[in-house]
């Protein structure tokens, strides 16, 4: 997985410098079908899940330039993208909200101290995730992909709110605390 | 004990998983503009969502999806023209896509002015303009309130709060924040609800003052 993630950055590299459409179908054929995945599991019925796929795929052939691998991972830019294009089909234009994200115009200089070395790196994401235990993990993936509130993730499980909240505040720290750890170990 | 300025892990993962309430995301978008240091937070999170992506179990696309989608690459036409942005220049990035209501009067040296869009439910959110010295009216809150402070500062009893500091209230708390800034205070504030006013005073109020 490790390797085929790098080449992943480096196939939207290309697209973003050369408009390399041979890099750009093998993109498509990784992450269409997993965007479609994700959108139908937010709550998409399958045909708007794979026209919103399709259209999530083009606009990462057109805003490919805004991609800096320093930054993120290819994964992590094209989740933006997927999760900017449900939200505006949701409620129109609310993804204006996210513009600062650091390729869209800043309102400050970006800080170094802003970016949290190691992040662009799904491997190490990936590492960090496996240190979570059952619990963090499933509260961390079901904000993610039900389009749930967290107070609807307490009802589907049976437990507190508060415990949820928790669930993910900690899970949080704890990838945060691994990935600086590991980005110190390395550097 | 001395609050948190920034949003809690919890809320900053659901911004980046895209789950927030609109009227609860401008308020965190405002925070994130003015304090580029809690975006590594908002940034992991996209991170995690990209891990979680790749791990995906993939969906069967039409067969003509591939094909389609290229012959659709050099093609401008379908591009969407951006938001326009008329409101005030002088505000946080986030908050300039929104047209705004006039400024209301809402107390002495308080006024407040409807962001026009962003709502869920009950839920919306206001401008709040506070004068040097003079306190927001004292209330308990009908539901969540997310403040985050644009220019200027005030204080409660958890401390002084400046320029980009954000605050989730206690609903449990009453609550009076005053400026401490010689300057007006100028905040956003995501409201769930209305603005409870105990006392006396507040049920003399409560037909007039629509917070």
């Amino acid at each position: 997985m490790t390797s085929s993630a790098r080449a992943y950055d480096g196939l939207l590299s290309r697209v973003a410098q050369t408009r390399d459409r041979a890099a750009f179908a093998e993109l498509f054929e990784h992450y269409a079908p997993r965007v479609k995945t994700l959108l139908m599991r937010s709550g998409s019925t399958p045909s708007a899940a794979e026209e919103l796929a399709q259209e999530a795929m083009l606009l990462v052939w057109r805003k490919a330039h805004m991609f800096d691998p320093a930054r993120a991972s290819a994964a992590a830019w094209i989740f933006t993208i997927a999760r900017n294009l449900r939200i505006d089909n949701l409620r129109r234009g609310s993804s204006t909200l996210y513009e600062l994200d650091p390729t869209f115009g800043m309102e400050e200089p970006q800080q170094p101290d802003a970016i949290l070395c190691g992040a662009e790196d799904a491997q190490r994401i990936r590492a960090a995730m496996r240190t979570l235990n059952p619990e963090q993990a499933l509260a961390i993936e079901m904000a993610f992909f039900q389009e749930q509130t967290h107070a609807q993730i307490s009802q589907t499980l049976g437990v507190p709110l508060g415990t949820i909240k928790a669930r993910i505040r900690f899970g949080m720290m704890k990838l945060r605390a691994f990935i600086e750890r590991d980005a110190g170990a390395s550097a | 004990m001395s609050a948190r300025r920034h949003p809690s892990e919890e809320r900053l993962l659901a911004f980046a998983a895209g789950t927030l309430s609109v009227p609860e995301a401008v308020v965190v978008a405002t925070h994130l503009a003015l304090r580029p240091e809690t975006r590594a937070w908002a940034e992991l999170g996209e991170a995690v969502g990209g891990a979680m992506l790749d791990d995906l179990a993939p969906s069967g696309l039409e067969p003509d999806a591939l094909d389609g989608v290229m012959a659709r690459l050099d093609d401008a036409s379908d591009i969407a023209p951006p938001v326009p942005r008329t409101a005030d220049p002088s505000l946080p990035a986030p908050l300039r896509g929104f047209a705004l209501g006039p400024w209301r009067w809402l107390g002495p040296g308080v006024h407040v002015r409807d962001v026009l869009g962003p709502r869920d439910g009950d839920c919306r959110v206001i401008l709040l303009r506070i004068a040097p010295g003079q306190s927001a009216p004292r209330h308990t809150h009908g539901g969540v309130e997310l403040t985050c402070v644009i220019e200027g500062a005030y204080a409660t009893e958890d401390g002084v709060f400046s320029r980009g500091d954000f605050e989730e209230a206690d609903p449990n708390v009453t609550h009076q924040p005053r400026v401490v800034s010689s300057a007006p205070c100028l905040c956003v504030a995501a409201l769930d609800g209305q603005i409870v006013l105990p006392g006396r005073l507040g049920r003399l109020l409560a037909p007039f003052v629509k917070l």
